[in-house]
């Protein structure tokens, strides 16, 4: 379980005020909301990348916020995380990249090493990319190695930062299907930030948004369906016209 | 009472001072947390070996042609004296003293910054802005145990070693053009030099080496971790990393000097 209370972090200007969520153990919670609402910083504070002003985070009954490097260095064992950049080693092959967290998880056998590589890249259709460098792929491609070095180690807490950001129609499809079949499979906690929300709220359990460093909502998919908040009402369904 | 004008000047020298304070503090928390890695040591061997090789084999060609041309240069500009007051057996200890001493450490610094320091910076300011850098941490991996201790090991330990090569070339390449332009035997060039130079002398050029090594590597790293901007941020990072490496070199020569003496 992930609890978050009271979060608020400031750089120039506030990104994060007084954020408070809980996400139950084997949910996968969407959050969403329009571009610099905070999203991504919230994510970054869950695995103490960045460090809130006020407020804390709780991973597992562990209190996140104010551990040392060493003591985080054992609480991120428990998350995989796909950065919104994908955040590809670029001196590593594909395969090494999506190798890399078993390897530093103590993984040494090179054949189990290279079928759960295979696995991955079948999951995510680049089957044959392994020796392929990060350099010369496209955008969506990218992704999806991201996605399956994400998911690779099947850890217990999955944070995806725009997991379908650049990729086509079918392809986000495929990649949202996926997502939820391994977070069925694993009962992962998962929170993913995503702005394709008509495909978000066809697997999400539940959804948070955001809005100028504020949570306005959370709740269920229907919930935020039917929501009469005006924001919320807004951006689920796309309106034109509104507060945003 | 002060003037408008005299109000902005003093408003930017003081931002300039603590634009530089907070560099120099910003080198001074890294250099700590490296350090504490150290004890005990938390290096990863396979990337310090990467680095070993990539800043120190592969900057052999650069240094080699540096070390040749700065030896010829000392020869060139000694010539006009030795040729006035026929002194020619003491173009090897003139030459070589220099040039070990001083010559030799700067300039294969100020190289070894321009290729291996600035390449440091683009490649963790680039790591930096497209998150790299987070995911290892991510992953459970400490930034600093795997990117940058191996990265300042190598480059202490490649300079120095680069030096010791390049000081060899430079008395090679003084000792031919010393025959070349001015008729003075290789051999006589060698008696003058090792009779002159003591193993201090020696000494004194590679302690600088170590520390130019340590101040390039401190620089580099910490210009790369801190970029903001993305990649007009990159471009930045390895400028202000280059100025910031060489006048390190250059005040951290003046004072060793001094201490070394």
């Amino acid at each position: 379980m992930i609890e978050v209370h009271g979060l608020s972090k400031s750089f120039a200007e506030p990104v994060l005020r007084d954020v408070s969520l809980t996400v139950p153990r084997g949910c996968l919670f969407g959050l969403v909301g329009p571009g610099a609402a905070g999203k991504s910083v919230l994510l970054k504070c869950l695995v103490g990348l960045v460090t809130p002003d006020r407020g804390a985070v709780t991973v597992a009954g562990e209190t996140v916020t104010g551990l040392d490097e060493l003591s985080l260095q054992r609480v991120r064992r428990r998350f995989g995380m796909l950065f919104q950049n994908n955040a590809l080693f670029d001196y590593l092959t594909v395969g090494e990249n999506i190798a890399f967290p078993l390897r530093r998880m103590g993984v040494t056998d090179e054949a189990e090493l290279a079928e759960r590589v295979a696995d991955r890249l079948r999951a995510v259709s680049l089957v044959g990319f392994e020796a392929r460098m990060p350099s010369g792929l496209s955008g969506g491609q990218k992704k999806r190695v991201g996605v399956a070095r994400a998911t690779v180690t099947r850890a217990e807490i999955v944070l995806y930062d725009e997991p379908a950001a650049g990729l086509d129609p079918v392809t986000s499809q495929k990649i949202f299907d996926l997502l939820r079949r391994e977070q069925r499979e694993t009962n992962a906690t998962v929170i993913m930030v995503s702005s394709d929300i008509d495909r978000l709220l066809t697997v999400t359990d539940r959804v948070g948004l955001m809005h100028r460093g504020e949570l306005l909502f959370d709740g269920t998919t229907d919930e935020a369906r039917s929501s009469l908040h005006p924001v919320v009402k807004q951006f689920i369904h796309g309106e034109v016209e509104g507060p945003l | 009472m002060s003037t408008p004008d005299e109000e902005t000047l003093s408003a930017r020298v003081g931002a300039s001072a603590f634009a530089v304070a907070a560099q120099v503090g910003g080198v001074a928390i890294l250099t700590a947390r490296l350090a504490r890695r150290l004890f005990p040591p938390r290096v990863d061997g396979p990337e310090l070996l990467r680095n070993l090789y990539k800043m120190g084999v592969r900057s052999l060609p650069i240094v080699g042609v540096t070390a040749l041309f700065v030896g010829a240069i000392m020869v060139v500009q000694a010539g006009v004296l030795i040729r006035r007051f026929g002194a020619e057996g003491l173009l090897g200890w003139g030459a070589g003293f220099a040039t070990v001493r001083e010559v030799g450490p700067i300039l294969i610094a100020l190289m070894f910054s321009g290729r291996v320091g600035a390449n440091n910076t683009a490649e963790l300011a680039t790591m930096t802005v497209t998150e790299q850098v987070d995911a290892l941490s991510t992953l459970a991996i400490d930034p600093l145990s795997y990117l940058i201790l191996p990265r300042v090991i190598s480059m202490v330990v490649m300079l120095f070693i680069l030096t010791i090569f390049g000081d060899v070339l430079a008395l090679v390449g003084a000792a031919y053009t010393g025959q070349a332009l001015l008729g003075v035997n290789v051999a006589t060039f060698w008696n003058g030099l090792l009779e002159a130079i003591r193993v201090w002398d020696l000494a004194t050029g590679l302690i600088k080496s170590a520390l130019f090594g340590l101040i390039i590597a401190l620089s580099s790293s910490h210009y790369g971790l801190t970029v903001t901007g993305g990649a007009p941020g990159v471009g930045r990072a390895v400028n202000a990393s280059v100025v910031a490496s060489a006048t390190g070199v250059f005040i951290s020569d003046y004072f060793s000097t001094y201490v070394l003496q």
